[in-house]
């Protein structure tokens, strides 16, 4: 079987800065995979990159076992794709808001209307659909953002941190959606900050540290190099293990005993 | 017919410019561009343009909202009636005359305010986000944005030449009357084409932090190109007779530059026949046509794929300069106003969209004292008591920026971020709106008025540097009024929409009337009233010194 998504020795730098300095990873379908990071590590940017939505500086990419043709956006037609910090087009309500983009995958009003409908209320907020996105809340807001993700059947999703906002009912929910998504055999790539849920959930793992992918694989097999949870892995390979001294530092801070330069 | 799901139901009546952009399906599609999807864009853009952002409303409320109406459109009566003064053309037989004057307007309207406020759509990288990831190319999208900007700057044209199309049906012909029709729509396509090929040039060659002010310097540079036009204008035409308006026409090689001549050329033509000057110039208009086509539809994808510049700029330390800490000890009054001068100088250091709404319409509140003064130094001649009124007229019309300044300040890309103030006990509104106003004063109107008042000493040495101060002292206080009639709400906390975008410029022109009876009232007292300009500076002071320390309470 060819990989859904490969990615080949992919830099990215803005303003001289070097942000992926060689990305190296390959999806295979019906894969649930973990992408994670320190802040700033170049998740999104990746993600973005296979959207189209930045240009590569070098490597290469594949997808759908194509070439990625920036001319050529017929396979976003099969992608799924949640932002992480989406800015809505708030005087929509929701129906509006899902129908506006139903139609740029060239779905019928009916259709979509349906599908929404469904959806809404599976996640509780059919109440809402006519609703002003201004008025919703956060969580009501990702609600919407993962619908409007779905609501074309896609083949494969890119879901940046997913399941923030939510209350645990419908993290229950979406957790639950993933798995039986996984059955549809959809492929599905998301990152998160929360590593629990990252641990349970993945099939494998990927952790991008400095621009490079640093660790590649299930969770079971990712312990071995460093026992305890996927945090501590984490901390482990991003090399991270300052937490105390830095708390002192941040509450001397705020106390106005400064140790530190501006 | 296609469907509306936009709006207040299915049953809504499509509007008009959706049934005349639906006719021009075929077009859009032979270009590469997915109509279907473009439409979708464009309605949704459209209706977002009408609405304005709740500020109270109960979460998730599936109350039936209120569908509001587009206040561009709705405004646009009055440009309509503004432009009626240009009907004072048809006293003149010579149509080359009338219609250059009219195009000439109609390109000053259009590169001087529109543009400058719709930069904000073309520049939008929200859309990249939540379009760009859906099968959607960069040619729909650049499509869906220069439909979405050309509605209104269409509508606004027709409205500011409709006074000029109708009557030249009635003292034209019918002829003159379709030329002029076309034509008009052809200006404003112009404006458009030539805005968004100027955009995906700097977008292409540059990037981060110098892109910001690119663009905002080329559209200065755009109104210092007007200036030179204005001036050459003068040059080419000459009233030689006023008692029977005849006008003679001195047109040579170097005013072919002069695009908006190359509009009244086919008029030409028509009235007087096939001269060689106005073949010349017709040619010239459709070449300029023909390529302003070409290179919109290799440039119109630029814009898009090249947005991401714009967010990706390397971060430079801030730091505060020496005019800012200086002016904010000497003009604050209190911390708390203090803090707001600053946060002030620096958000509008920073914001790009705030520089490219507000800098071209101080630099078009530029043009009439830069050209005045320079068309009034004629070879060697003598300043005479009548010059003298002219020039100490000029540096009032550095007022015209202050309504554009008093609107400027009410929106920001941030403003989601006024949530801080508004956890602010409620008498900080007051510093706030002081501070704002004390910063545009310093870092706006002050270099305006600068500029202009040492140009004047500089001609006629520090004979009128009371009266200078004077005026800066008025202009001042004409700021703090304004702002104060213009406020809603607290500063930068207002959502910048395509629909805004025809208010400050409506306000500069109504604004206009009072300014010159102000601006006059005050040189006629000064200057034959002996001692009044040192009361004019006392009460002026005092007035200046009232609004510093309690303006804006209530």
């Amino acid at each position: 079987m060819e990989p859904i998504v490969e990615l080949v020795d992919v830099t990215k730098q803005f303003d001289g800065t070097p942000v992926l300095k060689g990305v190296t990873f390959s999806v295979m379908p019906g894969e649930i995979i973990g992408y994670i990071g320190p802040n700033g590590a170049g998740k999104s940017t990746t993600v973005k990159i296979i959207l189209g939505m930045l240009k590569k500086d070098s490597g290469t990419i594949r997808l759908f076992d194509q070439p990625l043709d920036p001319n050529d956006v017929t396979y976003k037609a099969r992608i799924g794709y949640v932002p992480e910090n989406a800015e809505l087009y708030e005087t929509l309500t929701a129906k509006e808001y899902l129908l506006f983009v139903g139609e740029l995958y060239g779905m019928e009003e009916q259709d979509i209307v349906e599908r929404a409908g469904q959806m809404m209320d599976a996640l509780g907020i059919k109440d809402a659909f006519h609703g002003r996105l201004s008025s919703f809340s956060k969580g009501m807001r990702q609600k919407v953002l993962i619908i409007s993700s779905l609501i074309h059947d896609p083949d494969i999703l890119f879901w940046d941190e997913p399941l923030s906002g939510l209350d645990a009912n419908s993290v229950q929910i979406i957790k639950e959606l993933l798995a039986k998504l996984k059955e549809e055999g959809k492929t599905i790539f998301y990152s998160s900050h929360v590593m629990d849920t990252v641990e349970k959930l993945s099939d494998r793992i990927l952790i991008l540290h400095d621009g490079h992918v640093v660790a590649d694989g299930p969770f079971s097999e990712l312990k071995k190099e460093a026992a305890g949870t996927l945090e501590q892995l984490f901390n482990t390979l991003t090399g991270f293990d300052q937490h105390e001294a830095l708390a002192e530092q941040f509450l001397n801070g705020m106390k106005g005993e400064i140790t530190h330069d501006a | 017919m296609m469907r509306n799901v936009f709006g207040t139901g299915e049953q809504a009546k499509e509007p008009v410019y959706l049934k005349l952009i639906d006719k021009l399906a075929p077009l859009y599609t032979k270009v590469g561009v997915d109509y279907r999807q473009m439409r979708t864009i464009l309605e949704m853009k459209m209706t977002v343009d009408s609405r304005k952002e709740a500020v109270i409303q109960s979460v998730g409320s599936n109350a039936k909202q209120k569908e509001e109406k587009n206040h561009f459109f709705s405004s646009l009566w009055v440009y309509a009636i503004i432009s009626v003064f240009l009907l004072f053309l048809f006293v003149y037989d010579n149509w080359v005359f009338q219609y250059t004057t009219y195009f000439s307007y109609i390109f000053i309207m259009l590169f001087s305010t529109m543009l400058a406020n719709f930069s904000n759509i073309l520049l939008d990288t929200k859309d990249a986000e939540l379009i760009g990831t859906k099968p959607v190319s960069q040619k729909t999208i650049g499509a869906a944005k220069a439909t979405h900007i050309g509605i209104y700057l269409v509508s606004f044209t027709f409205a500011v030449g409709l006074a000029v199309m109708l009557a030249t049906f009635y003292f034209n012909g019918i002829l003159a009357g379709i030329l002029i029709i076309l034509l008009t729509f052809l200006s404003s396509l112009w404006a458009l084409g030539l805005t968004i090929i100027m955009y995906s040039t700097v977008l292409k060659h540059f990037d981060g932090e110098k892109l910001k002010n690119i663009i905002a310097y080329s559209q200065i540079g755009v109104s210092i190109f007007m200036v030179m036009g204005y001036y050459l204008m003068g040059q080419i035409f000459e009233v030689i007779d006023p008692a029977t308006f005849l006008v003679e026409m001195n047109l040579s090689v170097g005013h072919a530059l002069l695009f908006p001549m190359w509009f009244v050329a086919p008029f030409g033509l028509l009235q007087e026949g096939i001269q060689t000057v106005y073949v010349v110039y017709t040619l010239f208009l459709v070449a300029g046509t023909v390529a302003i086509g070409i290179l919109y539809n290799m440039n119109s994808d630029k814009i898009d794929s090249n947005l991401q510049k714009m967010n990706k700029a390397k971060a430079k330390p801030s730091s505060r300069s020496f005019l800012e800490t200086g002016t904010a000890k000497l003009l604050s009054a209190g911390s708390l106003e203090k803090a707001y001068y600053h946060f002030t100088w620096q958000l509008t250091k920073n914001e790009r969209e705030f520089k490219t709404r507000l800098y071209p319409s101080i630099a078009s509140a530029m043009i009439f004292p830069l050209v005045l003064f320079f068309s009034s130094l004629r070879g060697d001649q003598p300043i005479t008591s009548q010059n003298t009124l002219t020039f100490l007229y000029l540096p009032y019309f550095t007022m015209l920026a202050i309504p554009m300044i008093a609107v400027a300040t009410q929106f920001s890309v941030n403003y989601k971020g006024s949530w801080l103030f508004e956890l602010s006990p409620k008498h900080a509104k007051a510093p706030f709106l002081r501070a704002v106003t004390k910063v545009m004063l310093v870092k706006i109107l002050f270099p305006m008025y600068g500029l202009i008042s040492l140009l004047i000493v500089i001609l006629m040495g520090f004979t009128y540097s009371v009266q200078l101060l004077n005026g800066f002292l008025l202009m001042s206080a004409i700021l703090y009024f304004e702002m104060k009639r213009s406020s809603q709400g607290l500063p930068f906390s207002r959502k910048y929409a395509a629909s805004e975008a025809n208010q400050g410029c409506m306000a500069s022109l109504i604004f206009f009337i009072p300014v010159f009876v102000v601006s006059l009232a005050m040189i006629l007292l000064q200057s034959f009233v002996p001692y009044a300009e040192w009361g004019v500076l006392v009460a002026l002071i005092a007035l200046n010194a009232w609004w510093m320390n309690k303006g804006f309470n209530k």
